[in-house]
């Protein structure tokens, strides 16, 4: 790899969050199923910042629906991770199972 | 917010999962990332720009989506700014715009002041030249490249087909060549010009050579009939150049032709006449001041030949108003002038700046939110200034076009009401300074409107905002201010109306008034006698003449001769004193024929009129009026009297008789000190005849113009009704009184869309509380006699420090004032009531509206 970046925490949870999604992959299951996962709360506009950063960066891809009436009129914006963001989710895990080796009985006692 | 995350929030929101407060979290969570206005801004002049652009683009939505609120914050103001543009410029046009000549900025105006001197006869303002003196500042001065004189405007008949008057100067020789104006056509007057026997020559207008030559370009080397002198055509002026003085010169004579024009007298080698007008160039080389030292120096020198005199020159860069009396007369005028124009101009921007007060509170809760955010202070001032410049700029574009196109029409028709300026010499084109002008009223209209609002607009406290809920509004901190600027608006608009009351007044008691003579039916002839066509004899004898065969017209009672004909401008006087007495007193002095007080209807209540012998042999006779005889001989009967006239050398005159009081030289006043001498033999080179008709005023002037042609064809007699010397000073009221009408109408206006917008806003916050109200049992009426009793409380303070102000100020108005006090009660009070009620309607109306809602729908309005 040319460029060697890294993910930040939050973003690989949102990575991964999409990526379990599938194709109902937007905004408010993405934060419900992060929530439910992780036990954390996220505001609506924390998410889609870190959405539209991935997006700039070619880790995801967005495309709207249709209006829907129970949204007040507004589109869903649909997300689904590219290659490039499998790629860098990847490297970005391996970099810390590389890490992770060898410590984990070490950590596990010590909490 | 972007519609996706919107989306997302009204999806979970309306699923009924989350809490209210949930919802504004997420609302505060999207802010910082959209392109808000209020975004928490990031340095540099490139987003300070946009903001800019922003708020211009806001401004000008918010103007248009509120069409009303544009109108009537524009309306006032373009009025107020293109008003006071338009004086402006004419003031600056009279008093500072220069010459219309090459290098003006090198032309300069010389006057003098003296103390000491005894003689001077005055023939124009006594700070002019005589000639002596002008030749010798002419030839000492080294620092100037040239020096020239001019005379005030004179009035000649121009001979030929059908007679005119005309206007022009009698300058000296170099005038055009200190000017650097060359003429049009013709080579203009010699140097010597005005030697006492050159022969006589003229320089015409263009525009009277265009009117009355036809554009005859043979016209030079011909000569021209003026006052029946033949003078030789040697020029034509430059086109547009119709002298240095506001009254338009139709001709430009050889100061060496006054003598032909004013035969009486003979100004040219007399030291102690003040006549001339002195106009210097500099050289380029010197500047002001060093002109200034070198002819102190020369008055110095001159001062010396007359022990006890002593000299001040007045030096200043030449204008078409440069007299100091006029520019002073002009300056205290245009005080009063600008200082009303000015205050609509003031009560204009206090209704900007209370509107937008309204708006700014109406808006404090979005401030208050913006600023939570982190929007900084000097970002919502900038909005808010923003919005009352464009206001302002607007207003003030629209008020200078106004004020360029309909000043170029009004200006001329207000002038002619100006006594002595027939023709102005004027034109309001706009200049640069203007323009500086306009520009800088608008700025400062922009600030005064915009900066208490947008301060206070912006000193929102965020908590305390989001938590009040509009119920209570007294006690709110914006209320104090907005009642402090309708009590001003009120103030002003109550000086504005009382001076509008007390003109109307006049006005009214000018057209009342009684002058104490009989006006209807006479007619005023006046015949130009002057030049060398009459002898003494010939015009003795055309007097003669021309009263028998007056006398003679049917329908024609009564013939008099006078020389001041009454309510004429102008005074005639005369020094007198007592016979056992030192002190001298000044005396208006009117010679007439007995005839006089018959044409007038002026009855003598003592004594007699002056004989037919007195008259023929000019003997030293005098009629007194009452109230001069009651001023210098109190309870006695002056008839038989002597007065003696402190000329040289003294004449002793005898009261022969009493003639009642009539306002023969002010519409309002009788002057206590008031003569009749009897007319003739001296000669009367202006004849004026009084003649009383029982005919109608247009037949009787034709048959008096016929009668004077076939005396001599060649004389211009002008015959008017004497009522037009009524109307003289009626005018000049009825002018004044139309401006001050007018002002205050608008000022008016303007006040009560003041008071109108606050009290509609204030009924509206506090719907609620009236609906509270009105639910626990009050009545409609005591609701509505709450607020009006609130309301007009900064009305009424606001009149009352309008009646103080117009008090102190109204006695400025006091020579307009004719039969009135400038303290007339009826005026003040009249104004005061008619202020109040249209405050309270202005109060009732929008009250009523908000009290025929529903109170169960007041009581949800937030």
């Amino acid at each position: 790899m040319a460029r060697r970046e890294h993910l930040g925490e939050f973003e690989q949870i949102v990575l991964l969050a999409v990526l379990r999604l599938g194709e109902d992959a937007y905004g408010v299951p993405i934060r419900s199923e992060i929530e439910k996962r992780t036990g954390r709360s996220l505001t609506v506009g924390a998410l889609y910042r870190t959405l539209d950063r991935l997006e700039t960066k070619g880790y995801v891809t967005s495309w709207f629906s249709d209006p829907t009436p129970e949204r007040g009129g507004r589109s869903k914006r649909y997300f689904s991770v590219r290659p490039l963001g499998l790629r860098t989710l990847r490297a970005s895990r391996d970099a810390l199972a590389a890490m992770w080796e060898g410590l984990e009985p070490q950590v596990t006692r010590g909490s | 917010m972007p519609q996706e995350e919107l989306g997302d929030v009204i999806e979970e929101y309306t699923a009924g999962k989350r809490t209210r407060l949930w919802l504004l979290r997420q609302m505060l969570s999207a802010i910082p990332r959209s392109r808000s206005r209020f975004a928490i801004d990031q340095k540099g002049s490139r987003q300070m720009l946009s903001s800019l652009t922003q708020d211009l683009r806001y401004v000008l939505r918010t103007l248009r989506r509120s069409p009303g609120f544009a109108v009537a914050a524009i309306a006032p103001i373009a009025l107020g700014i293109g008003i006071n543009t338009g004086v402006f410029s004419i003031l600056n046009n009279v008093m500072y715009r220069p010459l219309p000549a090459p290098e003006p900025d090198q032309l300069l105006s010389i006057y003098q002041d003296f103390r000491g001197v005894q003689k001077r006869s005055v023939h124009g303002a006594r700070s002019m030249f005589s000639l002596p003196e002008y030749r010798a500042y002419r030839d000492g001065a080294q620092t100037l490249s040239g020096a020239t004189a001019y005379t005030k405007s004179w009035t000649v008949t121009l001979g030929g087909q059908s007679p005119q008057e005309i206007e022009g100067v009698l300058v000296a020789c170099n005038y055009f060549d200190v000017l650097r104006l060359r003429p049009a056509i013709g080579t203009g007057f010699t140097a010597d010009c005005d030697v006492a026997n050159a022969p006589p020559a003229v320089v015409l207008s263009h525009a009277l050579w265009t009117r009355a030559f036809a554009a005859d370009p043979a016209i030079v080397h011909k000569t021209i009939t003026l006052n029946g002198l033949e003078v030789a055509v040697v020029g034509v002026a430059p086109e547009g150049f119709d002298g240095t003085e506001l009254t338009r010169a139709a001709f430009f004579a050889p100061v060496s032709l006054q003598p032909a024009f004013y035969p009486e007298r003979n100004f040219l080698d007399d030291p102690q006449v003040s006549w001339l007008t002195l106009l210097a160039r500099r050289r380029e080389d010197t500047a002001i001041d060093q002109v200034r030292t070198e002819l102190a120096v020369l008055a110095s020198r001159l001062d010396l030949q007359q022990p006890g005199r002593a000299t001040t020159l007045l030096v200043a860069p030449a204008t078409s108003l440069s007299l100091p009396v006029a520019r002073r007369d002009l300056a205290s005028v245009a005080v009063i002038v600008v200082s009303a124009f000015g205050l609509i101009l003031l009560i204009a921007c206090a209704n900007v700046a209370n509107v937008l007060l309204a708006r700014g509170e109406a808006r404090s809760r979005e401030i208050a939110v913006r600023l939570a955010i982190g929007a900084r202070r000097a970002r919502l001032v900038q909005l808010m200034l923003t919005e009352s410049v464009v206001i302002a700029l607007i207003g003030g574009v629209a008020g200078s076009l106004l004020a360029w196109w309909s000043f170029q029409a009004l200006v001329p028709s207000m002038l002619s009401s100006v006594p002595r300026i027939s023709q102005p010499r004027l034109d309001a084109h706009p200049n640069l300074t203007v323009l500086w002008f306009g520009l800088a009223i608008t700025m400062a209209t922009a600030l005064v409107c915009g900066v208490v609002p947008a301060l206070r607009g912006s000193k929102q406290e965020p908590y305390g905002i989001m938590k009040q809920d509009g119920a209570q509004l007294k006690g709110h901190p914006g209320w104090w201010l907005r009642g402090a600027l309708i009590s001003i608006q009120v103030a002003v608009c109550m000086v504005l109306l009382i001076s509008a009351g007390l003109l109307l007044r006049a006005l009214h008691a000018a057209y009342a008034l009684d002058p104490g003579f009989q006006y209807r039916n006479v007619a005023v002839v006046s015949v130009d006698l002057r030049g060398p066509r009459y002898s003494d004899s010939a015009v003795e004898m055309f007097r003669r003449q021309v009263i028998e065969q007056l006398g003679s017209l049917p329908g024609v009672t009564a013939v008099a001769q006078v020389s001041r004909v009454p309510l004429s401008p102008g005074r005639s006087q005369g020094t007198f004193r007592l016979p056992d007495m030192e002190h001298t007193y000044e005396f208006d002095v009117n010679t007439v024929s007995p005839e006089y007080f018959t044409v007038l209807g002026i009855p003598i209540v003592s004594g007699r009129t002056f004989t037919r012998a007195e008259l023929d042999r000019g003997a030293r006779a005098v009629i007194v009026t009452e109230a001069t005889a009651r001023r210098f001989w109190p309870g006695q009967d002056p008839v038989g009297r002597t007065i003696v006239a402190a000329s040289s050398p003294e004449a002793v005159l005898e009261i022969v008789g009493i003639a009642g009081d009539a306002h023969v030289s002010h519409i309002a006043n009788t002057e206590s000190s008031y003569f009749y001498l009897p007319a003739g033999p001296s000669v009367q080179r202006r004849l004026a005849l009084l003649v009383r008709s029982e005919t109608g005023f247009e037949p009787l002037a034709r048959s008096i113009r016929s009668t004077i042609e076939m005396l001599d064809e060649g004389l211009l007699a002008q015959v008017q009704p004497l009522g037009t010397n009524l109307d003289f000073w009626r005018r000049g009221s009825r002018s004044v009184a139309t401006l001050a009408g007018s002002l205050s109408v608008l000022a008016l206006a303007i006040a009560c869309i003041g008071v109108y917008g606050v009290v509609s806003y204030v009924v509206m916050r506090r719907r609620r509380e009236v609906g509270i109200r009105m639910m626990l049992g009050a009545s409609t009426r005591a609701v509505q006699a709450l607020i009006l009793r609130e309301t007009l409380r900064p009305v009424g303070l606001g009149v009352l420090v309008g009646v103080a102000a117009a008090g102190a100020s109204s006695h400025a108005l006091r020579s307009t004032l004719f039969g009135i006090s400038p303290f007339d009660p009826i005026a003040f009070v009249a104004a005061a009531i008619f202020l109040l009620i249209v405050a309270a309607v202005a109060t009732v109306l929008p009250t009523r509206e908000a009290l025929r809602a529903d109170p169960v729908t007041a009581l949800r309005h937030d």
